[in-house]
């Protein structure tokens, strides 16, 4: 009851402070023709939104799913609006499936930006236990897309899945995938259908780890390489915490009080395994894990992590190698209470630090409102000003990614909300906000693979201004709720007139470093071609070495245990 | 040296293998007890009723009725002193009747009966389930026939009990309940939007935003009596401070600050969880088997036991259901969060399902009850439900065996159990322990002699 008063208070109020003053974000949703509301299916999960440039003209598209609505490809008209490209572009076998979240990557290095959707159940026909396969959008390169779902092996994983993201965990510029799942995997055929199979249904599941075979197919590794966890999972955010240059990767599960908690799995390439280090570094957090945002907060070089939940969102703030990460979502003026969803790491004013937009909404189908957060960076504390910056929408927030829609330097802010099942206080829709809060400098820096992941997806850039030092990950998906940001690292940089250095580290190795680098661009930086040959051939030599060492030793013992028997 | 070892060995091989030759002979000479054949039953429907996915308390405790009535029907007819309760039961009728003059096998129809009514009532249960009873039922079955010369008395035991089994479950599809895992969750239901009432859980243990068995309070008693008793009193909704409903919640609040290891244990052993454990009228069925165990009586006075226990915990759950659903009322999460401190949590997560009254008291006050009329209130022992079980880490509580000098001290811990795990109200638990009373009393009714 205080609940939904204190609501409305803030609504009445928000509506006053939106007509007298100028609104830091502008909500353009309706002027750019963006018209989308994601559908529960049972009172149950989604949705999720993807950022992707596909036709390659350099204004980010977006793709967001619908659940048990038609999906929504909306092309980036260069004009600040949208067009709802879906039925067009060849990806409306999504229709068959109730959508959760979405992904995107180069999977086959043509050039173009293929998509991953996950779902949980067919939408055309009931089936009694929900499960679907997940599905695989090649880009045809011409501004359509390509069923490759079978021919990527991926038909049949009939799964619960929840958020997929891509990642480049062997580093050999393939991306490959990590798909969350919520329920138990079926593996007998969804029409043999009895009690048994039924009451079997709701069980925790293993995630799919699923390497790309040079862009010819997906296998699942995830026994491969020892992995064996079950979860009520939501997915995964591959992520290099520990600096040693590998993908590591963090996997939110809901009701890690219950089950399994969630993990910090740990990549020990070029050895093919991933240990759980969960326990070790205190992120194994026993909570309801929707879903992460990466960045760091206090630019210490070291990756934050914030893991929304019900009622207490997690702030794990990076310590150093070997040591915990510590929640100081309190201490930092975090501690506010919600059910909170997406959420997103980007400097949205341009002051140099990383601010936090949290995705907030209730469970259908019986929802209080509760309005987003906006926590602006003050250095040494978070602030809320969702209010004043017209971001404390009360809808039923899920995914959220930011981009730069309108290509003017800074980013803006997508929000995925769902329809309200029963009688909500307010509007609950898809709202696109346009960033015009800032004041600074600033740079968008694209990343081309040639040996690493060709968009630089789990490659870090570093970058250096007056003393400063920031790093960004490039965002492969999984992030926010289920959602995934642009690829294109953004950087505030205050009143700094020019970026003394950039350094890329490049997944695979590569180092690459840029000096004297002008503000208020688009940077691409291609990936310098490193020649290996150096490198097999130390691969080379090492055995010969060893085999050879091996041989004399072996041939010396022998000639010694003879001459004992001689005697 | 060797010579010495050689014969130490020889001499320990042939002490190893005179010992199994005893022991192979002693087991085929001694039959199993009556108490002994009862309560490894029980022990397979506990077994079942936990790792049977998607199970919940209200269903298991409709099974455990069914389960124990068949296993005391199957076997009244060898005593002279009880009688069959079936026809005071709510539509149920006479059962079939042993064949006049003719010898039966009473432990070969128990077992039969047991084993059928279980493979039916759990029809959902996994195949390694369904392998478990069929082996049991054979171990039994191979020990009692070889007692007969004449295979005519095995067969016709086992054919008894089977249709004993057979006519209850057949009686049991009507209830209501019958495949009720099926709907766990009713995702058509619309909520009441009042003040104080449910809201889904936050800190919930289901993932579940819809409460458990939303009509199970319509289903059939056993005995009729018990769906006539009058509904319980519930103190108004009221946010003044100070006032009797905000009093309710803040003794759980301000109990959840002082709660002594003692406590937080006692929390954790009655919790019961349906995902890990037998529930809490598995709970139950498993103090009956301590009694029996303790008292070792005869075949016909362990399955009036069982049959007691399993109807009056049904009958609990099935009033308590309708309760719950009649008042919708709020947990403490709910109340206190909005009322008192916003930041609060309850020591044990929520159910999905409302708050009064308690579910466990008032199965917890069935069950003792039956247990006390049969076995008397000075009654010690020991509870071992869940030791050996991991450590709950995240509350720091182990969990330790827990002695009890009567019935209605377990009744008692079970229903503030729930108040230190903050998830019930005293006026929940005191309500559930008087109707709990009252049903039971209702069973201990019929005519058992």
């Amino acid at each position: 009851m205080r609940f939904c008063m204190i609501a409305i208070l803030l609504l009445i109020s928000s509506l006053f402070t939106e007509s007298f003053s100028q609104s830091r974000f502008k909500d353009v949703t309706v002027e750019t023709g963006i018209k989308h509301v994601f559908k529960v299916y049972e009172g149950m999960f989604g949705g999720g939104a993807c950022v992707i440039d596909y036709n390659n003209d350099g204004f980010e598209d977006i793709y967001i799913t619908g659940g048990m609505n038609d999906d929504v490809l909306y092309k980036n008209n260069g004009n600040s609006t949208f067009t709802n490209v879906f039925d067009l572009s060849g990806v409306t076998l999504t229709k068959k499936y109730v959508t959760q979240g979405v992904a995107g990557a180069d999977v086959n290095r043509d050039g173009f930006v293929d998509l991953f959707v996950t779902t949980i159940t067919r939408r055309d026909k009931k089936q009694v236990i929900p499960r679907g396969i997940n599905l695989l959008f090649l880009n045809n390169g011409n501004g359509t897309f390509r069923d490759a779902t079978k021919e990527y092996g991926l038909d049949r994983l009939l799964s619960f899945s929840t958020g997929g993201s891509f990642g480049d965990f062997n580093a050999d510029g393939w991306p490959d995938l990590y798909v969350g799942n919520y329920f138990n995997e079926y593996e007998g055929k969804l029409s043999v259908i009895n009690d048994a199979t039924v009451v079997g249904a709701n069980q925790i599941a293993k995630g799919n780890l699923l390497i790309n075979e040079r862009g010819k197919k997906f296998r699942d590794v995830y026994a491969d390489y020892g992995l064996d966890y079950r979860g009520f999972g939501f997915g995964g955010v591959f992520t290099d915490f520990d600096n040693d240059g590998d993908q590591d990767l963090f996997v939110n599960h809901d009701f890690g009080y219950k089950r399994t908690p969630d993990l910090l799995l740990e990549n020990h390439f070029p050895k093919k395994a991933f240990t759980d280090i969960g326990k070790q570094t205190g992120m194994d957090l026993r909570i309801n894990s929707m879903g992460t945002a990466v960045g760091d907060y206090n630019n210490d070089g070291l990756m934050d992590y914030y893991m929304t939940n019900i009622r207490f969102n997690y702030f794990m703030v990076n310590q150093g190698a070997g040591k915990p990460f510590v929640n100081k979502a309190k201490e930092l003026g975090l501690g506010f209470f919600a059910i909170s969803w997406g959420a997103n790491f980007g400097d949205l004013d341009h002051d140099g630090d990383v601010d936090l937009f949290v995705a907030n909404g209730d469970l259908n189908p019986s929802c209080v409102a509760m309005a987003d957060f906006y926590f602006e960076n003050l250095g040494n504390k978070f602030e809320d000003k969702a209010r004043i910056s017209g971001l404390a929408d009360y809808g039923i927030g899920r995914g959220s990614v930011l981009f730069d829609y309108d290509n003017d330097g800074d980013l803006d802010l997508l929000v995925v909300n769902q329809e309200p099942v029963l009688d909500y206080p307010v509007p609950s829709f898809t709202r696109l906000y346009r960033n015009d809060s800032t004041h600074g400098n600033w740079i968008k820096i694209a990343l081309k693979g040639i040996q690493a992941e060709s968009h630089g997806i789990g490659s870090k850039i570093e970058l250096e201004v007056g003393g400063k030092k920031m790093i960004r990950e490039i965002d492969g998906g999984g992030s926010s709720h289920i959602s995934q940001n642009s690829v294109i690292a953004h950087f505030g940089l205050g009143n700094a007139a020019k970026i003394d250095r950039i350094t890329v580290h490049w997944t695979g190795g590569n180092k690459q470093t840029i000096t004297g680098v002008p503000i208020n661009q688009l940077l691409t930086v291609i990936e310098i071609h490193v020649k290996k040959t150096n490198r097999f051939f130390i691969y080379l030599i090492i055995p010969v070495i060893c085999i050879a060492l091996a041989l004399i030793y072996f041939k010396k013992k022998t000639l010694n245990s003879k001459k004992l028997i001689i005697p | 040296m060797i010579r010495v070892r050689a014969y130490i060995k020889f001499f320990i091989s042939c002490l190893i293998i005179v010992g199994l030759a005893l022991s192979c002979t002693q087991q085929s000479k001694t039959l199993p007890q009556d108490f002994e054949i009862a309560t490894a039953w029980a022990d397979m429907a506990n077994s079942i009723t936990k790792t049977t996915p998607a199970n919940s308390p209200t269903f298991a405790s409709r099974c455990f009725g069914y389960i124990g009535l068949t296993m005391y029907e199957s076997v009244v007819n060898s005593s002279g002193e009880h009688q069959s309760v079936s026809a005071a039961l709510n539509g149920l009728g006479n059962l079939p009747l042993p064949e006049n003059g003719m010898e039966y096998n009473w432990q070969l129809a128990l077992n039969a009966g047991q084993a059928e009514i279980l493979r039916n009532i759990y029809l959902q249960t996994g195949d390694k389930n369904k392998r478990k009873i069929d082996s049991l039922e054979n171990h039994f079955e191979t020990l009692f026939k070889k007692k007969h010369t004449d295979n005519s008395v095995s067969a016709r035991s086992i054919l008894y009990g089977k249709k004993i089994a057979l006519a209850i479950f057949e009686w049991s599809k009507s209830d209501g309940g019958h495949r009720g895992y099926l709907q766990n969750f009713d995702k058509k239901l619309v909520f009441a939007e009042k003040p104080g009432c449910w809201r889904p859980p936050l800190y919930a243990q289901s993932f579940s935003h819809f409460p458990l068995h939303p009509h199970w309070g319509g289903n059939r008693t056993f005995v009729t009596v018990n769906s006539l008793i009058p509904d319980p009193v519930y103190i108004p909704f009221d946010t003044l401070p100070g006032s009797p409903y905000f009093n309710q919640f803040l003794m759980v609040y301000e109990k959840r600050k002082s709660l002594t290891q003692d406590e937080k244990q006692a929390a954790i052993w009655w919790s019961d969880d349906p995902e890990e454990t037998s529930t809490p009228p598995g709970h139950s069925y498993y103090l009956a088997t301590l009694a029996i165990r303790k008292t070792r009586p005869d075949l016909v006075k362990c399955a009036e036991t069982y049959a007691r226990v399993g109807m009056a915990v049904a009958d609990a759950f099935r009033n308590c259901w309708k309760w719950k659903y009649q008042f919708f009322s709020e947990r403490p999460n709910t109340y206190i969060t909005q009322h008192i401190d916003e930041e609060w949590e309850s020591f044990w997560p929520d159910p999905p399902f409302p708050s009064f009254p308690s579910g466990h008291a008032i199965q917890a006050a069935a069950a003792a009850y039956v247990l006390t009329d049969l076995y008397g209130d000075n009654f010690s022992f020991i509870d071992s439900a869940h030791v050996g079980r991991k450590k709950d880490e995240i509350r720091n509580a182990d969990f330790k065996a827990r002695h009890f000098n009567s019935f209605l001290e377990v009744a008692e811990e079970t229903a503030n159990s729930r108040f230190y795990g903050g998830i019930h109200t005293p006026q929940d638990n005191a309500m559930g322990l008087e109707k709990g009373k009252i049903i039971a009393t209702n069973i201990n009714g019929l005519k058992w002699k």
